[in-house]
C-alpha cells in the first residue's frame, strides 16, 4: 500500500510517498530526518494536538478553551470531541485543570488553556 | 477630568502591547500603564483556542490564550498598570492621551512615551466587492471565531468560507468540529493564502475542498441569507461567465485580510508606509513622532505571534531609552528599502548609532520562490547572504543584520531575494 | 386617447413588433395587457403611454419573458386572521412607517384622532427611508405644476422649524452644480437674467426656477474656494443654497417617535393582508396581527401602494420599482467637500427619471456617492450590481478624483416606489369613501415629507370634517445624547451622571452602551441590531459591526430579555446565531 502526503513539519511541504515493503516503512521524498518521522507516523497512525472547547459556567465567557497534553489519534478526534461536548464545569478554573483525565484511555489528558474567573452575576439595569 | 502622569501608555493589551509593557519596566520605567479597551488582557488571543502559537518563543505548542496568559501572568507579577474596558480617543503630539472609561470617566494622561499597539481589523465584505444583498449571515471569521469560542452560539448551520488564509482554514476545522457543515474554502487567487500545514490538517483532515481561482460573486436573500453564488476567475480576477454555481447556506464568512488599525496613528499624523499601511518606524520602532513608538500588527500583519511579541519588546526597550535620555535623535536615519522581490520592509530607518548590536529586518517576498537566496546591501555593496529552501508572501520572512557590517556613512540597506 | 397611446408605443422602435393591449377607462385609465422581450420594455409602454395628453394613470400589466412576479394568495391567512377575533377600533389607520407614514402619523397626533400605523418591517424606516442619500432638494429640478414641485419647495422650507422641533439634524450646505463647459455656463447665466429680471415667469419651463429662493451663480474662482478638490478648472457654478442634509431614518424616527409620545399606536410586524370595504366605504384593514376598525385608511405603503389599491378594488395606478444604489466613503475624507456636487449637464441623469447625482455629504460627515436609478421587476430586489457600482464610482469621480474605489466602506440599495407618471399620488379615493392614497413618492419625497402630511391631514379634514386640535400636542422630541459630539468635559460630566456613557460599544463611530440603552428603551423600541444601529450609528462605521455586533447583540439580550439566539439582524428570520453551540439542533452533523 503507497500512499501520499504533504509534510506539514516545516514551510517547505515536501511531497512524501509513503509505503510499507517487508514489514518496513520507506519514505519517500522527505527532506530531512523530521520529515521522516511524520510521514512514518502519517502512514501508520496520524496524530494531531486537540484544542476545542467545553461549557462553563459562572464566568464572563460562555465556554472554556481546552487543549490535549499530547497528540492524539486523528480517526478518533470526533470520539473525543463528543465527551468534550458533554462536560459542563463552574468556574473558577485553572490554566492546566485536568478537564478529562486519560481521554478515551489514549494517556493523554485534556487540560484548560486558559485561567477563568468566577463572576457575580448580576442583572444589569439600565 | 481625571488628570495623570505616567512614563509610558500602551495603546492595546494585545500581544504587542502586553511585551512591550513587560519588557518597558524590566528596563527600569517606573510607571507603564496598558490600555485596554476589552474586558481582560490578550487582545485576539483569546479567542484563538486552537495550537501553534509559541513555538518559536516557548518550544511548545501552545493555544493563543495560552500563550497569552504567560505575558498576562507577568504584567501581573510587574505591577503594570492596567485599565480595563478603556477606549483612547485622542493623541495629541504632546503625547497626552485621552481616554475614558465606566469608572474613571474621562481622563487626560501625560505620558513620557506611548506605544500604539492597537492591532489589526478584518476587512470586510464591502472591501472585497461581492454583490446582491444584504441579508444576516455574512460575517468576518474573527466574528464568528468570537461567537463560537468565547460565547458559545453557532452562527449557522451550513457555511462556505471566503479566503483560504490562515485564519479561513482555521475556522473550518473550528466549525466542523462544532457541527456545523463547511461546504467549502474559495480563494479568489490561484494559490492558496495560508500554511501548507494548516491546508493539511484543518481541511484535508476533514475532506474540506479548496477551491482556487474562485470566488463569491453574490450573496443571495432579503433578509436571511439564502445561499452565494461563486464562480471561477480569470487571471484578471474577473468571474468567468458560465461557471456560476449557486450554494445554498446561511453563512458566509470572510477570512479576506487584515488592516492595521491606525486611525490613531493617522490623526496623530505620525508618518505612514502605503505598503505596509503602518507607521513607518525605526530600529526601536519609534515612528516619525519622537517618542511615540509601534509594536506589532499595527505596523504590518505579521503572520506569526512570536514577531508580534518580539517587535513588542524592541518597541518597550525603546520607549525604556528614549525616557532615560539614551536616542540619539539628532542624526538623520538609514533608509530600510525593499529590493528585488521584497514586498516591504519593517524597519524602514535605522539609526546605527542607537542600535544594538544586530537588528531584525521584517519583509515578505511578492511571489512563491523556491531555493532562494537573500541578500542584505548597504549602499551597494552585500553585507549578508542567506540561502533558504523556499519564501512564501503568506510568511513573514525576517533576517538579522549585524550592526557592524552598517558602517556610519551609509545612507541605506536594501533586502533582496533572488532563485539561486 | 387610446389611438394616441398605441400610435406612440408603435412609433418606438424596440416596441413596435409587440402585440400590446391597450384600453382605456372612462375615468382616463390607461390599461396595458401583453407580452414584451425585457423588463425595460414594460417600463418604456408604461411611460409613452403615461406622456399621452389627458391619461390620469396607468396600470401595467405588461409582462416580460422569462420574469415571473409571485403573486401571493393571501385568502387563507385573511380568514384566519378575522377568525381569531383580535379586533380594534381607531380612527385612522396609516399603513407604512416610511418617512411618508411617520410624517402623517405626527402630523395627524396635532388633532383630536386616534391613529394606528402598521409597519410589515421589525422597525419604522426600513425601506426607501433609510436607503436614500438625505438630501432636501432645493426644488430646482421638480417639473413646473406637478404635486412633485409644490410639496418639495414647502417642505424644503418646513425642515427647519421641524429639525429645531424634532431635534434631529439638518445642514443646509446648498447644493452646488459645477461648470466646465461654456455652452453649459452661458444656458446658466441666460436663466439667472431670466430670475433677475422676471422674464422667466414668461417661460413655461422656468416657472419653477423662478420660485426657488437662495439661488446663486458662483464664478469658476468662487468654486475652487468653496471646494478646494474639485477637479479640472470650473468656469462656474450654480449654487442652490437651500438644500438641506439630513439622515433620512433619523428624521423617519424622530417623527416616529414624536408620533407616539403624542398618542399614535404603531404596530411593527403587522403586514396589512386586506383593506376592509363596506358599502363603497373603507372599514379598516385586516393585519396578521387581527383586524382593525378605522373609518379612514392612508395608503403609504411605497412600492406597496398599488397591491394596497387593488385589495380596496381600486386599482387605477401601477409601482414601477426603480433601484437606486449607494456607495459610503469612509469618514476620514470628513470635509473633504462641503457641500453635494454635480456635473452641470450630465446626460445620464435624464435618461431614467432621477436626479442624478454625483458626490453628497451625510450630516455626519461621510461622503456619499450614488444613487443610480435602474428599473427593475422585483419590488424587493435591493440588490447592488456591478454595473451599478461601476455607475457610482463614475458619478462621484465626476467631481472629484482623489478619492479611490477602495475607500467605500459600505453598499446598498433602496427601492423607489415610481408610477407612471412619475408624479406624486396624493388624493382621495375616487371609488372608495375613507381611503386616501399617498403614492408614487419617490424624489424629492424626503424633501417633500411634512408637506405630503400636511396635504394629508388636509384630504383628511375634508373626508370627516371638523378635524379638532389636540390641546395637549407637544412638538418637542427631547434631544438624546450623542456622545461623539460632545468635548472631553462634557464626555466627562455624562460619564458621571451615568456610567453606561462610559462604555464605548462601537469604536469606529464612537457609541456609547448609554445611547444604545436609549435607543432600545425609546417610545419606538429599536429591537433589532439594523435597529440599534439606525438610532445610534453602532456598526455603520468602517468595520461595519465586526467589533460592535456581538456586543450589541449581547446588550439587546440582555435589554429584550431575549436568547441571543433570539436577536436579528432587521427581522423575521434574520438571525445572527443559529443555536447554543452544546445545544445543537443542527441535525447530523455532529459525529459520535
Amino acid at each position: 500500500m503507497k500512499k501520499e502526503f504533504t509534510c506539514i513539519v516545516c514551510p517547505m511541504s515536501c511531497a512524501l510517498t509513503v509505503e510499507e515493503k517487508n514489514g518496513e516503512i520507506i519514505v519517500l521524498g522527505n527532506g530531512c530526518k523530521r520529515g521522516k518521522e511524520f510521514g512514518i507516523n502519517e502512514f501508520t497512525d496520524p496524530k494531531r494536538m486537540v484544542t476545542t472547547t467545553v461549557k462553563v459556567m459562572g464566568s464572563h465567557l460562555k465556554r472554556l478553551p481546552v487543549i490535549s497534553t499530547d497528540e492524539l489519534p486523528l480517526d478518533h478526534l470526533f470520539v473525543y470531541m463528543h465527551e468534550l461536548y458533554q462536560v459542563v464545569l463552574e468556574a473558577p478554573v485553572e490554566k492546566g485543570q485536568i478537564i478529562i483525565e486519560n481521554i478515551g484511555n489514549s494517556g493523554v489528558d485534556i487540560v484548560a488553556s486558559r485561567s477563568l474567573k468566577q463572576i457575580e452575576l448580576k442583572k444589569e439595569n439600565a | 477630568m481625571k488628570e495623570l502622569n505616567v512614563d509610558v501608555a500602551v495603546i492595546g493589551g494585545g500581544p504587542a502591547g502586553l511585551a512591550a509593557a513587560i519588557e518597558a519596566k524590566e528596563q527600569g520605567v517606573d510607571h507603564v500603564v496598558i490600555l485596554e479597551r476589552d474586558v481582560e488582557l490578550g487582545g485576539i488571543l483569546q479567542q484563538c483556542i486552537h495550537d501553534g502559537f509559541g513555538l518559536h518563543r516557548f518550544g511548545k505548542r501552545l493555544s493563543g490564550c495560552g500563550y497569552a496568559h504567560h505575558f498576562i501572568e507577568s504584567v501581573a507579577e510587574k505591577a503594570i498598570d492596567v485599565k480595563l474596558k478603556t477606549i483612547v480617543l485622542e493623541i495629541t503630539d504632546e503625547k497626552i492621551i485621552y481616554a475614558m472609561n465606566e469608572v474613571d470617566g474621562m481622563m487626560k494622561i501625560t505620558c513620557g512615551a506611548i506605544v500604539l499597539a492597537m492591532g489589526c481589523r478584518e476587512r470586510t465584505r464591502s472591501q472585497v466587492f461581492i454583490w446582491g444583498t444584504r441579508p444576516s449571515g455574512v460575517l468576518t471569521a474573527g466574528t464568528v471565531q468570537r461567537y463560537i469560542n468565547m460565547e458559545g452560539y453557532l452562527p449557522g448551520e451550513k457555511a462556505v468560507i471566503l479566503g483560504s488564509g490562515d485564519i479561513g482554514l482555521i475556522m473550518a476545522r473550528r466549525m466542523t468540529l462544532e457541527g456545523i457543515e463547511v461546504e467549502g474554502v474559495y480563494e479568489v487567487m490561484k494559490t492558496p493564502g495560508g500554511l501548507t500545514r494548516n491546508i493539511s490538517q484543518c481541511l484535508k483532515d476533514f475532506q474540506i475542498p479548496m477551491h482556487l481561482a474562485t470566488t463569491v460573486v453574490r450573496i443571495h436573500g432579503n433578509k436571511k441569507m439564502e445561499g452565494v453564488t461563486v464562480a471561477q476567475v480569470d487571471e484578471k480576477r474577473q468571474p468567468i461567465q458560465g461557471t456560476e454555481r449557486f450554494i445554498p447556506c446561511d453563512l458566509l464568512v470572510l477570512a479576506v485580510g487584515l488592516i492595521p488599525e491606525n486611525e490613531l496613528s493617522r490623526q496623530l499624523e505620525v508618518e505612514m508606509d502605503p505598503r505596509t499601511k503602518g507607521p513607518i518606524v525605526d530600529e526601536h520602532f519609534m515612528t516619525s513622532i519622537p517618542g511615540v513608538f509601534a509594536a506589532g500588527n499595527v505596523v504590518t500583519v505579521f503572520d506569526l505571534v512570536d514577531y508580534v511579541s518580539l517587535t513588542g519588546e524592541i518597541a518597550g526597550r525603546g520607549a525604556a531609552k528614549f525616557l532615560q535620555g539614551k536616542l540619539n535623535l539628532d542624526l538623520p536615519a538609514k533608509d530600510v528599502l525593499p529590493g528585488d522581490a521584497v514586498n516591504f520592509v519593517v524597519p524602514q530607518r535605522i539609526r546605527t548609532v542607537n542600535a544594538e548590536d544586530s537588528i531584525p529586518i521584517y519583509f515578505r517576498v511578492k511571489e512563491e520562490m523556491r531555493k532562494v537566496e537573500v541578500t542584505a546591501t548597504v549602499d551597494g555593496e552585500v553585507c549578508m547572504r542567506k540561502k533558504h529552501p523556499i519564501a512564501l508572501p503568506p510568511e513573514m520572512m525576517v533576517e538579522t543584520i549585524q550592526l557592524e557590517k552598517i558602517h556610519e556613512d551609509a545612507r541605506e540597506l536594501r533586502v533582496s531575494v533572488k532563485v539561486g | 386617447m387610446k389611438k394616441k397611446i398605441i400610435q406612440a408605443i408603435q412609433e418606438n422602435e424596440s416596441l413596435s413588433a409587440y402585440k400590446i393591449e391597450v384600453s382605456v377607462s372612462s375615468d382616463r385609465i390607461v390599461t396595458l395587457i401583453g407580452e414584451v422581450d425585457d423588463w425595460q420594455q414594460v417600463v418604456d409602454c408604461g411611460h409613452l403611454s403615461a406622456k399621452v395628453k389627458g391619461v390620469r394613470n396607468v396600470v401595467n400589466d405588461l409582462t416580460a419573458k422569462g420574469i415571473v412576479i409571485p403573486k401571493r394568495d393571501r385568502s387563507e391567512e385573511i380568514q384566519q386572521a378575522i377568525a381569531n377575533g383580535k379586533e380594534t377600533a381607531c380612527d385612522i389607520v396609516v399603513i407604512g412607517a416610511g418617512v411618508i407614514g411617520c410624517a402623517i402619523a405626527r402630523e395627524l397626533a396635532k388633532y383630536q384622532v386616534k391613529t394606528i400605523v402598521v409597519e410589515k418591517n421589525s422597525d419604522v424606516a426600513e425601506e426607501a427611508t433609510k436607503a436614500n442619500n438625505g438630501n432636501i432638494h432645493p426644488g430646482v429640478l421638480a417639473k413646473p405644476g406637478t404635486l412633485k414641485a409644490e410639496l418639495n419647495l414647502k417642505g424644503n422650507e418646513m425642515y427647519t422649524q421641524l429639525s429645531k422641533e424634532l431635534n434631529f439634524e439638518l445642514q443646509r450646505p446648498g447644493s452646488l452644480n459645477v461648470i466646465y463647459k461654456k455652452s453649459e455656463w452661458r444656458k446658466m447665466k441666460a436663466i439667472q437674467v431670466m430670475k433677475k429680471t422676471g422674464l422667466g415667469h414668461l417661460v413655461p419651463p422656468m416657472r419653477q426656477v423662478m420660485k426657488v429662493p437662495g439661488l446663486k451663480w458662483l464664478t469658476g474662482e468662487e468654486v475652487k474656494q468653496m471646494e478646494p478638490h474639485l477637479k479640472g478648472d470650473p468656469i462656474g457654478g450654480f449654487w442652490m443654497t437651500t438644500m438641506g442634509l439630513v439622515e433620512p431614518y433619523e428624521v423617519c424616527i424622530a417623527m416616529a417617535e414624536n408620533a407616539v409620545e403624542n398618542g399614535t399606536e404603531f404596530r411593527l410586524n403587522a403586514e396589512v393582508l386586506d383593506v376592509l370595504v363596506e358599502n363603497g366605504r373603507t372599514a379598516g384593514v385586516v393585519t396578521n396581527q387581527g383586524v382593525i376598525r378605522s373609518e379612514i385608511v392612508i395608503n403609504a405603503a411605497g412600492v406597496y401602494t398599488d397591491t394596497i389599491a387593488e385589495m380596496a378594488n381600486d386599482r387605477f395606478f401601477t409601482i414601477h420599482p426603480r433601484r437606486g444604489a449607494i456607495a459610503i466613503i469612509d469618514k476620514s475624507r470628513k470635509g473633504f467637500l462641503k457641500t453635494p456636487a454635480g456635473i452641470r449637464g450630465g446626460k445620464e441623469a435624464k435618461k431614467n427619471n432621477t436626479k442624478g447625482g454625483g458626490a453628497s455629504v451625510t450630516p455626519e460627515g461621510n461622503l456619499l456617492w450614488g444613487p443610480t436609478a435602474v428599473e427593475i421587476p422585483w419590488k424587493e430586489d435591493k440588490s447592488v450590481e456591478a454595473s451599478d457600482l461601476d455607475y457610482i464610482t463614475k458619478l462621484g469621480m465626476s467631481v472629484t478624483n482623489e478619492i479611490q474605489r477602495s475607500e467605500i466602506i459600505t453598499f446598498f440599495a433602496g427601492i423607489r416606489a415610481a408610477d407612471y407618471m412619475e408624479d406624486f399620488i396624493i388624493e382621495r379615493s375616487r371609488k372608495v369613501g375613507g381611503l386616501i392614497h399617498v403614492a408614487g413618492i419617490q424624489s424629492p419625497g424626503l424633501a417633500s415629507a411634512p408637506a405630503i402630511a400636511e396635504m394629508v391631514a388636509g384630504l383628511v379634514n375634508e373626508e370627516r370634517g371638523g378635524l379638532l386640535e389636540n390641546p395637549n400636542f407637544n412638538p418637542i422630541r427631547e434631544p438624546k445624547p450623542q456622545f461623539r459630539h460632545l468635548s472631553h468635559e462634557a464626555q466627562d460630566n455624562l460619564i458621571q451622571k451615568n456610567a453606561k456613557y462610559g462604555n464605548i460599544i462601537c469604536r469606529c463611530e464612537l457609541i456609547t452602551e448609554g445611547e444604545i440603552l436609549d435607543a432600545i428603551h425609546s417610545t419606538i423600541p429599536a429591537t433589532t441590531i439594523d435597529a440599534v444601529k439606525r438610532r445610534t450609528r453602532s456598526g455603520m462605521g468602517r468595520c461595519q459591526g465586526g467589533f460592535c455586533g456581538p456586543r450589541v447583540l449581547e446588550i439587546l439580550a440582555r435589554e429584550l430579555e431575549k436568547e441571543p439566539t433570539e436577536v436579528t439582524l432587521k427581522g423575521n428570520e434574520s438571525y445572527i446565531l443559529k443555536a447554543d453551540s452544546r445545544q445543537p439542533i443542527v441535525a447530523g452533523r455532529r459525529k459520535p
